[in-house]
């Protein structure tokens, strides 16, 4: 019976990239905590670009070798099935991951801390003194936001047209339309691009700083998460495009299309409840930048 | 399913894959491993490495308790590069200690053994399959928890506020761990908590797929072994779970470094909402620690009562319904918080009702040896001891459940009693038994029965004694994470402190009988439990071949989920 | 074979120990009856006798202070029992001095233990049963029963129908606990440091006593208990409803006494509330019961309940004042916690500093002590 295999699952050779990646990670951390206290740990100026530079080398070693087995013939129609699995899974973990930050950002929202504006961006929480009620509000008094019908609004466009842009790119691809594939994934790309642009502007003119206050943390961590995962997409995207010039993907097989373009409507989705909760919603009876 | 093997491409190593039992170098076999039971045998080595270092860490804190005042502690503190003469750096160390105790022993050891070791192990075995769905994915898994204790070791060793080291509790609350523990130890300690989630959440996707797609032709969802189950629901509980514990601790790391006042209240931040964060993880974070050990038991029941599991479907979904309602009672937790009284009366409702579920599981494992014939081999001694001990540590789980009783009991050591009994005691016990089980699988030695059967009752006593005190002294009013305490606790404290020693006595003997197997420990059969052993691990040779069922089993239809054998010809036992 | 004889008598052993911890644990709820009813009942009683006591002889630990002499270490009433001085209450909850105490200690010897006790004893007994009756011999077939719908049922209802019988009392003494305070209840604020307490009297012009732990061996030499005792009690009057608030100044704390089966998180920038009615005049210590630091373990609690006249006394020997005028007198939080500190282990870690806007703030008009953020 040895030897005689009658299933078509992927037995991998042993490899040296997982250990690889796990050791980057760990450097890539410790390189995190000499940076954050620089003041008495020196060295991180070589550890994280070392872990950075470790990770990348993973991803990048990591993802040739699953796209060289992907054109060997190794990801069968079962292997295949693993990895829509395996993403769908992996999607729904990130779903939960900004579960934590809205769930911060609607306890902020829903039961305000009483924050007295004392000078411009500085705030003293009056708990339990007069007048505490009348300052329970959310955003804290003082805090100017971003209008919603600006910039944002143009960016879920934006994000929302990518979703078309896609599906085009996919729908090309299925019908074996090469050229349409490439040009679906360059227009992606370019609003991806395009919206990043926007939120960098839009940060780099906000009408609040960081950190200080409840409002600008979550803000800034829950926008900012979204923002890494548009850029983690692109970067996605643009390794399909790469493939696509390639003449990787066929219109049966394309799993790893398709996993981007999963990815991409997940980050809009997510664009959109930021959207509403944050911009819209959150912003509302506070002042308009 | 018909052969597809002609449309299956093998790649080039493929010579690889002609002989099943090929095992790579030394090198390539352990730092490089893509086969699920090698992984699952890392994870093992890993968990029992953890378990001593956790263990060893127990036993410094049970001698300092040992009678009220400083004792220890200033013994031990050079040993952190804490000044003894500096009795707050000193103290420091006690939370150190107990942070470092109750990480290592959640994530280093009870999970990585129970999810990484056994499951892995079995899992792919029992629904049929040669691996693991992404084996690849597996390794990084593993090394991402063996990163992530690194770099809780690492912090043991920088400055954590006081003195070096986390001194956080394991539930790292804020502020004490923001603005309350300046210096990097409590950074290592929170990145430790990403890169071993990360692996978790990774080996979740894992299980959740390879259990999903990699059933054997005819092993049905209603026909797979309840440990699969268990780890099938587990991974669901950790893809849910962990990540909103990492976005709580991601807002640990950027209210400590870069400004932000998630938790700050100065900034309009909460403190509770921190704690909201990680018991939402946290709840389901304990069943995590204890399903794969419900499905363990399961097996052992079934096998040395020589029965079919009583209540199959009952016992699969009971585990399904703690799963989901245990995402819904995180906040009994933090009943002293000041939650508002409805919260706490249906905080209070919510937890009452997981009883129901594990009571069916209990009273199901007594119906499968009910009418049994039952065979006392140390697997199953273990396996009885779980189900008394796990019940002891459950009910005192409902009593913490009422929002008002648990006003005085929160934060005491009647808490400590009732997690020690459900994890030192079910969770452990869950993987000796499991051990014992499948020990002479995995090595294809045998151990020995006796010095198993007396590993048992001396670690049955002894755990009895350290942790039944523990009741008393929670209902006294001796409150938990104090490393000094109160004249009068001191009785029970020092009956504690020697139960420590007994129990640190059996954990030799375990290791006795370790050496005892390697050196001395005769050939396993193949079935070496007998008819009542019906899952498809017992149709391989132990230890099975390095690449097992490369001819996939077939489970036929009027095979019903108590018995997983292939029929007489469909697939012998594989001795390659 | 000899081993095997020998184990099957380890077998016996162990079930007897089992046996007799099964006991101990409902030792836990049973011997708690006793002594709780041992106690005087009859406030009126006790009251005249602390006020006799205290006034008129001049003992106990007293700190100097003109018109108030504090009690002495024969009032202690709310603390550990150690096992030398009685085995069966030093494993059992403390006695209880609140109404709702009595009632959850009642809940918990006429309900909890019982059926924690039955069930754990129940499955015990099976286990029993099916070591003894169905251990392997020659000749017997195992069954193949795997179901049972009746039993399935019964096993499901039951434990429904017992945890519905816990519930009841259950949600019935949340919401004793949570019955709001009157209008003139009167408030107190402990606020927690590291690693110390302190109270703020708000209605009685908003002094704070800086409470810290008080040295074992002073502690020794006033016949008071180590680790429990302190320099500067919370004084309040028995009796009346107190409206307790607790806040943390740098990390959460928790202030917690069994004996008045209390315990609310000092947490910063919250602050909560909860009504406590102590019933007899007396002492009673209690421990910060969220981890909070290296020094968590001392900083004890200690309240000692007196009657009203006398708490009287206390106030105005602490600069305090009464009624309208409290609200006037903004200045008397002048016990700051730096100069009541004195003797107080260094509260300067570089981590105590309450630098930020949830610095204590001690003039709390009892009527903005609603709960910022309650409804989480
Ligand atoms: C394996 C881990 C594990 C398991 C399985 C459980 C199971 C349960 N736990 Fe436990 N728990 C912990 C680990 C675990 N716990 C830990 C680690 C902590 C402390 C964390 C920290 O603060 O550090 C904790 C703390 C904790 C608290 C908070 C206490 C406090 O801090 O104040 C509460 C309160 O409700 C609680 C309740 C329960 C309940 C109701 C169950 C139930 O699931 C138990 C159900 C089981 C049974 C009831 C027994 C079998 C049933 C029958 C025989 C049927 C008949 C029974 C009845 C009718 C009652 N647990
Ligand atoms: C699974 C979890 C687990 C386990 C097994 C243990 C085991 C033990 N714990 Fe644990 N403990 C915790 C989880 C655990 N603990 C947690 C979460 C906390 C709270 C921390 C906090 O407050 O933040 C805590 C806190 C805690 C305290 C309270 C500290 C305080 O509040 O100040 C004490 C005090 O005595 C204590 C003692 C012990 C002792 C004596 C053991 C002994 O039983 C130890 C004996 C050794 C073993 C049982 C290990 C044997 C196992 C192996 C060698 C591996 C085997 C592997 C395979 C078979 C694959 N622990
Ligand atoms: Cu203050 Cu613990
Ligand atoms: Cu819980």
């Amino acid at each position: 019976m040895a030897g005689a295999k009658n299933h078509d699952y992927h037995i991998l050779a042993p490899d040296i990239w997982p250990v690889m990646g796990a050791l980057s990670a760990l450097i890539f951390t410790t390189g995190m905590v000499f940076y954050m206290h620089q003041d008495t740990m020196n060295g991180w100026q070589v550890i994280l670009p070392l872990g950075i530079a470790g990770l990348i080398a993973t991803f990048w070693g990591w993802f040739s070798k699953v796209v060289n087995e992907a054109q060997r013939g190794d990801h069968t129609p079962v292997v295949q099935l693993h990895m829509r699995y395996g993403m769908i899974l992996f999607i729904l973990s990130e779903v939960m991951f900004f579960v934590g930050w809205f769930w911060a950002f609607f306890d902020f929202a829903l039961f305000p801390a009483p924050l007295e504006l004392i000078s411009e961006g500085t705030w003293q929480n009056i708990i339990g003194q007069d007048g505490a009620a009348s300052v329970a509000v959310f955003p804290a008094e003082g805090i100017h936001v971003i209008d919603a019908y600006d910039l944002p609004l143009i960016n879920t466009m934006i994000l929302l047209c990518s979703g078309t842009t896609v599906t085009w790119a996919h729908h090309s691809l299925i019908n074996g339309d090469r050229e349409g594939l490439k040009q679906g994934l360059w227009a992606t790309i370019a609003l991806g691009v395009l919206f990043t642009s926007i939120q960098i502007f839009e940060y780099a003119h906000a009408p609040f700083g960081f950190g200080g206050v409840n409002y600008t943390s979550a803000f800034y961590m829950a926008t900012g998460f979204h923002g890494f995962h548009v850029l983690v997409g692109t970067i996605f995207l643009i390794v399909c495009l790469r493939r696509a010039y390639l003449g990787h993907f066929t219109p049966r097989q394309h799993f790893g299309f398709e996993a981007a373009a999963w990815y991409w409507h997940f980050v809009d989705v997510v664009w959109l409840f930021l959207f509403i909760a944050v911009y819209v919603w959150g912003g509302w009876g506070a002042e308009v930048h | 399913m018909a052969t597809t093997a002609d449309t299956f491409q093998a790649h080039d190593d493929a010579h690889h894959e002609h002989d099943a039992d090929h095992k790579p170098g030394f090198f390539a076999r352990w730092f490089m491993s893509t086969n699920h039971k090698d992984i699952g045998t890392l994870y093992l080595i890993f968990a029992i490495i953890a378990g001593v270092v956790g263990g060893t860490i127990s036993g410094i804190m049970r001698w300092e308790l040992a009678e009220p005042g400083i004792q220890v502690l200033n013994m031990v503190a050079p040993w952190l590069g804490a000044d003894p003469a500096q009795i707050d750096q000193t103290l420091h160390l006690w939370n150190v200690f107990i942070t470092a105790h109750g990480l290592i022993m959640v994530f280093f050891m009870v999970m990585p053994a129970m999810i990484g070791g056994f499951g892995n192990w079995f899992v792919p075995i029992m629904i049929g399959a040669p691996d693991m769905a992404f084996p690849r994915m597996n390794n990084v898994s593993f090394w991402l928890t063996v990163a992530g204790f690194f770099s809780l070791l690492f912090s043991m060793f920088v400055p954590g506020g006081i003195a070096n080291g986390a001194g956080t509790g394991w539930t790292v609350y804020a502020p004490l761990s923001t603005s309350g523990s300046v210096g990097p130890a409590v950074d290592f300690a929170i990145f430790s908590l990403h890169l071993a989630g990360a692996g978790s959440i990774l080996g979740a996707t894992n299980f959740i797929t390879t259990i999903f797609n990699m059933r054997a032709p005819g092993m049905t969802l209603h026909k797979m072994p309840l440990f699969v189950w268990s780890v099938l629901v587990t991974a669901f509980l950790l893809l849910l779970a962990l990540p909103v514990l990492a976005a709580a601790i991601t807002m640990l790391i950027t209210d400590r470094n870069f400004g932000t006042t998630f938790f700050d209240p100065a900034g309009g931040g909460d403190p509770v909402l921190y704690q909201h964060l990680f018991w939402f993880f946290g709840h389901p974070e304990v069943y995590i620690m204890i399903l794969p050990g419900f499905g363990m038991i399961s097996q052992i029941v079934a096998t040395f009562s020589r029965k079919p599991v009583f209540g199959y479907l009952g016992m699969a979904y009971a585990m399904v319904a703690i799963g989901v309602v245990g995402f819904i009672v995180w906040a009994h937790h933090m009943y002293t918080v000041g939650l508002d009284v409805n919260t706490k009366m249906y905080f209070t409702a919510a937890t009452m009702v997981i009883a129901v579920p594990t009571g069916v599981k209990i009273f199901s494992w007594i119906a499968t040896m009910w009418g049994g014939s039952i065979e006392f081999k140390s697997p199953m001694v273990w396996a009885m001891g779980f189900i008394f001990l796990f019940t002891v540590g459950g009910v005192t789980g409902v009593v913490l459940a009422n929002g008002g009783i648990d006003d005085n009991l929160h934060d005491t050591y009647y808490v400590v009693a009732h997690f020690h009994y459900v994890l030192s005691m079910g969770a452990v016990f869950s993987l000796f038994a499991g051990f014992y089980y499948w020990f002479p699988k995995m090595s294809g030695r045998w151990h020995s029965e006796l010095l198993a059967h007396i590993h048992f009752w001396v670690f049955f006593i002894g755990v009895n004694m350290v942790f039944f005190p523990m009741h008393f002294l929670g209902v006294q009013g001796m409150p938990r994470r104090y490393p000094d305490y109160a004249e009068a606790f001191s009785f029970w404290n020092e009956v504690s402190s020697i139960g420590y020693i007994i129990t640190a006595v059996s954990v030799l003997i375990f290791f006795a009988n370790l050496v005892y197997a390697f050196t001395v420990g005769k050939k396993a059969a193949a079935n070496y439990w007998g008819p009542g052993a019906t899952t498809l691990e017992w149709t391989l040779s132990s230890p099975p071949p390095f690449h097992q069922f490369e001819t996939l089993p077939v489970i036929e239809d009027h095979h019903d989920y108590h018995d997983h054998l292939p029929r007489e010809g469909d697939a012998k036992p594989v001795t390659a | 074979m000899p081993i095997a004889a020998a184990y099957r008598d380890i077998r016996v052993l162990m079930i007897g120990l089992i046996a007799l911890l099964g006991l101990a644990f409902a030792a836990q709820g049973l011997s708690a009856a006793a002594p709780t009813a041992a106690m005087p009942t009859t406030g009126a009683e006790a009251d005249a006798a602390a006020a006799g006591d205290a006034s008129g002889d001049a003992a106990g630990a007293g700190e100097g202070e003109a018109a108030y002499e504090h009690l002495g270490p024969e009032w202690i009433k709310g603390q550990p029992t150690s096992f030398e001085e009685d085995p069966w209450k030093s494993m059992t909850f403390q006695d209880q001095y609140t109404d709702d105490g009595q009632y959850a200690l009642g809940m918990n010897m006429y309900i909890l233990t019982p059926v924690i006790v039955l069930i754990s004893a129940f499955v015990f007994f099976l286990l029993l049963v099916v070591v003894v009756r169905y251990r392997r011999r020659e000749g017997r077939e195992p069954s193949r029963t795997t179901h049972n719908t009746l039993v399935e049922v019964i096993w499901t209802i039951v434990p429904v129908l017992i945890l519905i019988a816990i519930a009841v009392p259950s949600i019935t003494l949340l919401a004793r606990q949570y019955k709001t305070a009157p209008e003139d209840a009167i408030t107190i604020k402990a606020t927690g440091y590291q690693w110390y307490w302190g109270y703020t009297y708000a209605d009685n012009g908003g002094f704070e006593v800086i409470s810290n732990m008080m040295p074992l061996e002073e502690a020794e030499a006033n016949g008071l208990p180590g680790h429990l005792a302190v320099d500067n009690r919370m004084v309040v009057p028995v009796g009346v409803p107190l409206r307790i608030q607790t806040i943390g100044a740098d990390v959460i704390h928790s202030f917690a006494v069994p004996s008045l089966w209390f315990k609310l998180d000092a947490i910063p920038g919250r602050l909560n509330e909860r009504v406590l009615t102590i019933n007899e005049p007396g002492i009673y210590y209690g421990q910060c019961s969220e981890l909070c630091g290296a020094r968590h373990a001392y900083m004890p609690i200690a309240i000692e309940a007196v009657p009203m006249d006398k708490w009287r006394q206390w106030v105005l020997s602490k600069g305090g004042s009464f009624g309208e005028d409290a609200e006037v007198d903004e200045d008397a939080n002048v016990q700051a916690p730096a100069s009541a500190m004195e003797g107080a282990p260094a509260a300067g870690d570089g981590l105590t500093a309450a630098d930020d806007g949830n610095a204590p703030s001690t003039p709390v008009d009892t009527g903005v002590a609603e709960e910022a953020t309650a409804a989480e």
